[in-house]
């Protein structure tokens, strides 16, 4: 006999939810502190370390998301590297955030007017002040619409995870589904849930960018 | 000390790829001098000055900035811009600080002074400029002159032993630009040693103790300001003042 829907199904897909938003706060902290690494290397003015740096965000936006879980997951344990699934893929998010991020933050790095750095080194600032005082705090604010915007690509991207078993909302609703037979009603509930995560989101984003719009019209 | 050098600058050339922005340029600048460069634009002016703070770094000749040979080496580079001020045709103040905080950061960062301290010194230029009641705003908050005057105030926070000044009343409406003069006369009665790239001629008249013309990277004369406006010896130095005096 077939389960309906029930509420312990609601309660695995919950499950399921948090398994979402935990591998994407993980892979988003590690993709913007990598992120800002990279984005730091690529404006560090210095031509080799730029040029590698490029590459790394070539390589990364220039393949698919798919393609990198699966080197982490099964290519890493080739080498001896046996990852637990959430590692193997926090892991996969990470790298690949950070590329994006990166870029990002190197536009906005370089939106930065240069008479803003070059009034920091005329003050006498070291490289560190500059960054930390002058540059990034502007730069933040300048790529704030963009990264909100990459944080709800990021949510929904997470079920990719799903591609090396790992159990995550896009997942159990497909679990769930198999078991129920009512695919319309459970993906329902599971677009529902990224809906609820997603939305305000990207509402805060728009609203962000209006603000900076106006502020930059002053 | 009146005849201390502070700035020598000897057979400095600069190029922009192919472009020589700077030829041969042999300066001295002694403790207390005030001097006021002018020229087209494209003659280097700016250019000159940026090299001195090393915004611009030459490719022949050296720079002596108060004993200090400019080199690549970061260690010159900063001894030598915690020396020298600079003000600048768009201000360039930090958007997202007050302009008290404005004032604190680079004593705080650069000469590692406590918090209090920096605070009394950012107080006390900010007095100076007659800015003092505006502290607390945010620079977009105040008018083109106002900004100005903080951008000065920001630049004397490092006390520093000579202000460049980049052409700062170029960016400024026509009522502003007499605030800021009267700012840069004051600092100039205090015996402030000063380097300015301005069109101000009224200005340089009344404060310079030499006018410096340049044309395409040379300086084609120089002089004391009466000697030189009444009397000017290159044609080339005649056209220009024809030009930018004939609507004074």
């Amino acid at each position: 006999m077939t389960p309906h829907f029930g509420l312990p199904e609601f309660g695995f897909l919950l499950r399921g939810l948090q398994w979402t938003v935990l591998l994407t706060l993980v892979a988003f902290a590690g993709g913007c502190s990598v992120g800002l690494a990279v984005a730091l290397l690529r404006t560090c003015g210095h031509k080799g370390v730029e040029r590698i740096t490029r590459i790394y965000i070539g390589i990364f936006q220039g393949t698919p998301l798919l393609l990198q879980l699966f080197v982490v997951y099964y290519g890493l344990a080739l080498t001896g590297l046996k990852l637990d699934a959430f590692v193997a893929v926090a892991i996969g998010f990470t790298v690949n955030a950070s590329a994006f991020l990166g870029e990002i933050w190197r536009g906005a790095i370089q939106a930065v007017p240069r008479g803003q750095t070059e009034a920091a080194m005329a003050l006498g600032l070291h490289y560190s002040s500059r960054m930390r005082d002058i540059v990034l705090p502007q730069a933040i604010r300048i790529s704030l619409p963009a990264t909100i915007g990459y944080l709800v690509q990021l949510i929904k991207g997470t079920s990719l995870a799903a591609i090396v078993g790992f159990i995550e909302l896009a997942r159990a609703g497909q679990i769930v589904s198999n078991q129920t037979f009512q695919p319309l009603l459970v993906f329902g509930v599971v677009g529902a849930m990224y809906f609820i995560l997603c939305w305000p989101l990207s509402w805060w984003g728009s609203r962000m960018e209006t603000r900076l719009a106006l502020a930059n019209q002053r | 000390m009146q005849d201390q050098i502070l700035i020598e600058m000897n057979g400095v050339q600069k190029w922009y790829g192919g472009y020589q922005a700077l030829r041969d340029i042999d300066l001295i600048v002694r403790k207390g001098e005030k001097i006021v460069l002018c020229g087209p634009s494209g003659s280097g002016k700016s250019t000159l000055i940026r090299c001195i703070n090393r915004l611009e770094a030459i490719q022949q000749g050296s720079i002596v900035v108060n004993g200090h040979r400019l080199d690549d080496s970061i260690k010159a580079i900063d001894v030598v811009r915690q020396d020298v001020g600079m003000v600048f045709q768009s201000f360039n103040l930090f958007p997202h600080m007050t302009v008290l905080q404005n004032c604190m950061l680079a004593p705080i960062r650069a000469r590692r002074i406590g918090k209090t301290e920096a605070e009394a010194i950012a107080r006390k230029y900010l007095e100076r400029v007659r800015i003092g009641d505006q502290a607390e705003k945010y620079p977009a908050q105040l008018s083109g002159g106002q900004q100005q005057r903080v951008a000065i105030a920001r630049a004397l926070c490092m006390q520093p032993k000579v202000m460049l000044f980049d052409e700062p009343t170029s960016a400024l409406d026509p009522e502003m630009v007499k605030e800021v003069l009267d700012t840069m006369i004051g600092l100039a009665n205090d015996g402030m040693t000063m380097i300015c790239v301005t069109h101000e001629m009224g200005f340089a008249r009344q404060v310079a103790d030499r006018v410096i013309f340049m044309a395409e990277g040379q300086i084609i004369e120089e002089g004391a300001p009466d000697a030189f406006f009444r009397n000017p010896q290159q044609a080339r130095t005649r056209q220009f003042l024809g030009e930018i005096l004939a609507h004074h």
